[in-house]
């Protein structure tokens, strides 16, 4: 069996009252794409910052590249790349400069950093800035420069938090372009968490991430089919009488305001006939395929249930 | 090997210093300012009553002052590297959390240095610095006083959550560290109360080494107040108590935590 890139047993993280991370186990293989997903304060940056060995764990243990985050801090930190939510780079030093130092905090011989730099600049598209100030970067461009910065010691492990967050849609794409050339190029484990869910579709694996818990995890593809062929999108002044009405029919109700959702594995053409029979009663009704942030509705909505009965 | 990380935090900090032509010249100011305006001045009152030259006395204050503003300045960047992105690029680097606060303080005793020979050089040229010179002794003075203050910015440093405000920390900190110690007075002249503040100010060890190298034996009033062997172990004692606080501080489980928790909850998250 080869190695895991990350495992962990049962864990924990406690600010005072908040349990930020509540018994999180993990078993990542070297060369995965794992997305860990969740609203903002579920725990995901907590979870980095532990595997990342910047803070301890409450309780639980974590290996990263075989080496336990509690006792060989140097050595799993030696294996890891990290790109932060905020930028880890000097804005008054140019993008070469930045590199070199961070190359350098890295141990990495100057002749060493100078070529890795050049690649990853060819790379993310930033040789033409090599001598700006990262302070006068756009903000696509920082976070591409962050990025390489992560993985100028060529990291075996890149932990990626919110990589695309504050960014264009433009940049957004290029953030991706980039990451998905760096799998390619030097086969990196990564690990990414977004609150952007519909970004993770690519992942090969996604664990869905409530209250410091796992809440669902999978293969993101297998994920959105278990959840139904259509997503049917009601609009009602009265969604309560009509989620009844048609539960039957569609199976429970995700209601939002005066709007319901189903999930169901209907024909476009019984799809049809619905929208014409609920003309009448309902303003709207759309049906559409269901993508990542469907699902973690769902799984929440299932929870919520689930609590409820017991 | 940790060479090369520390050699790039010294780099950066050189680099940093290079390029704020500002911060350089104010460096530069400042104590010229008190040898040439306040020195002359003063040295003027003290000559009516037939007392020898004043300005000489401040040149081994005006050079420690320097190196006292210099190191401690360097050194509290720290604060200010933890909210802008170095202090990240510092923490999740393969080396020890408490060697950051020593190669800090290496990094800030290098820019105290620079400045003082910057400053050394215009003395020099403006024959302010006598012949009499022990070299020997104004390098080990010089490298004393810069480590004792780059150190003295690290312990400030380390306990300082956050540095929003330049003037409170001159006017708290620096301000009377350089007054409560003999750089413009003899410390034995002093009011009782005022002397043993100055003799407990680690600072005030370091600008009596710059005494014995620079201006010893002139006249009697410009003589060093403590022996050398007490100046050197003040300045060494002190850097390395200092130092160990500071990076015991900083190497605690939860030193950046609180930095971590708001990067967690960033309002832009």
């Amino acid at each position: 069996m080869s190695e895991l890139a990350i495992r962990a047993d049962r864990l924990t993280k406690r600010y005072g009252e908040t349990l930020a991370v509540d018994g999180v186990d993990l078993a990542i293989p070297q060369g995965q794409f794992f997305g860990l997903l969740g609203p903002n304060g579920a725990g995901k940056t907590s979870t980095i910052h532990m595997l990342s060995t910047l803070i301890r764990p409450t309780s639980g243990e974590a290996a990263v590249m075989g080496h336990s985050v509690r006792t060989e801090p140097l050595a799993v930190r030696r294996n890891i790349g990290v790109v932060f939510q905020e930028a880890a780079l000097d804005r008054t030093l140019s993008v070469a400069e930045n590199l070199r130092f961070a190359g350098a905090l890295n141990d990495l011989p100057r002749r060493e950093v100078l070529r890795r730099s050049a690649e990853l600049l060819r790379l993310f598209g930033l040789s033409e800035r090599r001598d700006h100030v990262a302070g006068a970067l756009s903000g696509g461009m920082r976070r591409a420069l962050d990025i390489a910065r992560g993985v100028i010691h060529q990291p075996r492990l890149l932990f990626l938090d919110e990589p695309t967050i504050g960014l264009d849609v433009p940049n957004r794409r290029a953030i991706w372009r980039h990451i998905a050339r760096l799998r390619n190029e030097l086969g990196i484990t990564v690990l990414l968490t977004t609150h952007y869910l519909e970004e993770a579709v690519d992942c090969d694996e996604v664990a869905f991430l409530n209250q410091g818990r796992i809440v669902r995890r999978g293969n993101p593809r297998a994920l959105i089919e278990q959840l139904g062929a259509y997503i049917v999108e009601v609009e009602t002044p009265r969604p309560k009488d009509l989620a009844e009405q048609l539960t039957p029919r569609l199976g429970p109700a995700l209601v939002e305001g005066d709007r319901l959702q189903f999930c169901c594995n209907r024909e476009p053409a019984e799809l049809a006939a619905l929208q014409a029979e609920l003309a009448v009663t309902a303003q709207a009704v759309h049906w559409r395929r269901p993508n990542l942030n469907d699902v973690f509705l769902w799984v929440n909505q299932q929870d919520a249930s689930q609590k409820r009965a017991a | 090997m940790i060479l090369r990380p520390t050699f790039a935090v010294l780099e950066r900090e050189v680099l940093k210093l290079l390029r704020q032509r500002g911060r350089l010249l104010s460096s530069m100011v400042r104590p010229l300012l008190w040898l040439l305006v306040i020195g002359a001045g003063l040295g003027a009152v003290k000559a009516a009553h037939g007392e020898p030259a004043y300005q000489t006395f401040l040149v081994p204050g005006v050079l420690g002052m320097t190196l006292l503003f210099g190191g401690m300045l360097a050194a509290l960047s720290t604060v200010n590297d933890r909210e802008s992105g170095v202090m990240r690029m510092l923490v999740i680097a393969p080396i020890a959390h408490y060697w950051i606060v020593l190669a800090k303080a290496l990094a800030a005793t290098c820019a105290a240095l620079l400045q003082a020979a910057l400053l050394l050089v215009i003395l020099a040229l403006t024959g302010y610095l006598s012949a009499q010179v022990s070299v020997p002794l104004l390098v080990a003075g010089l490298i004393g006083t810069a480590l004792a203050s780059a150190s003295l910015g690290m312990l400030v440093a380390a306990f300082s959550p956050t540095l929003d405000n330049y003037a409170t920390l001159m006017n708290l900190v620096i301000f009377p560290v350089f007054f409560l110690s003999g750089s413009l007075y003899p410390v034995q002249q002093l009011p009782y109360m005022l002397r043993l503040v100055a003799s407990l100010n680690p600072y005030t060890y370091g600008v009596d080494l710059l005494k014995h190298a620079a201006v010893a034996g002139a006249t009697a009033t410009h003589d060093p107040d403590f022996a050398l062997t007490l100046d050197f172990a003040v300045l060494i004692g002190f850097s390395v108590v200092a130092l160990g606080i500071a990076a015991a501080r900083f190497s605690r489980d939860n030193a950046n935590e609180p930095l971590i928790h708001r990067l967690a909850n960033s309002p832009r998250a």
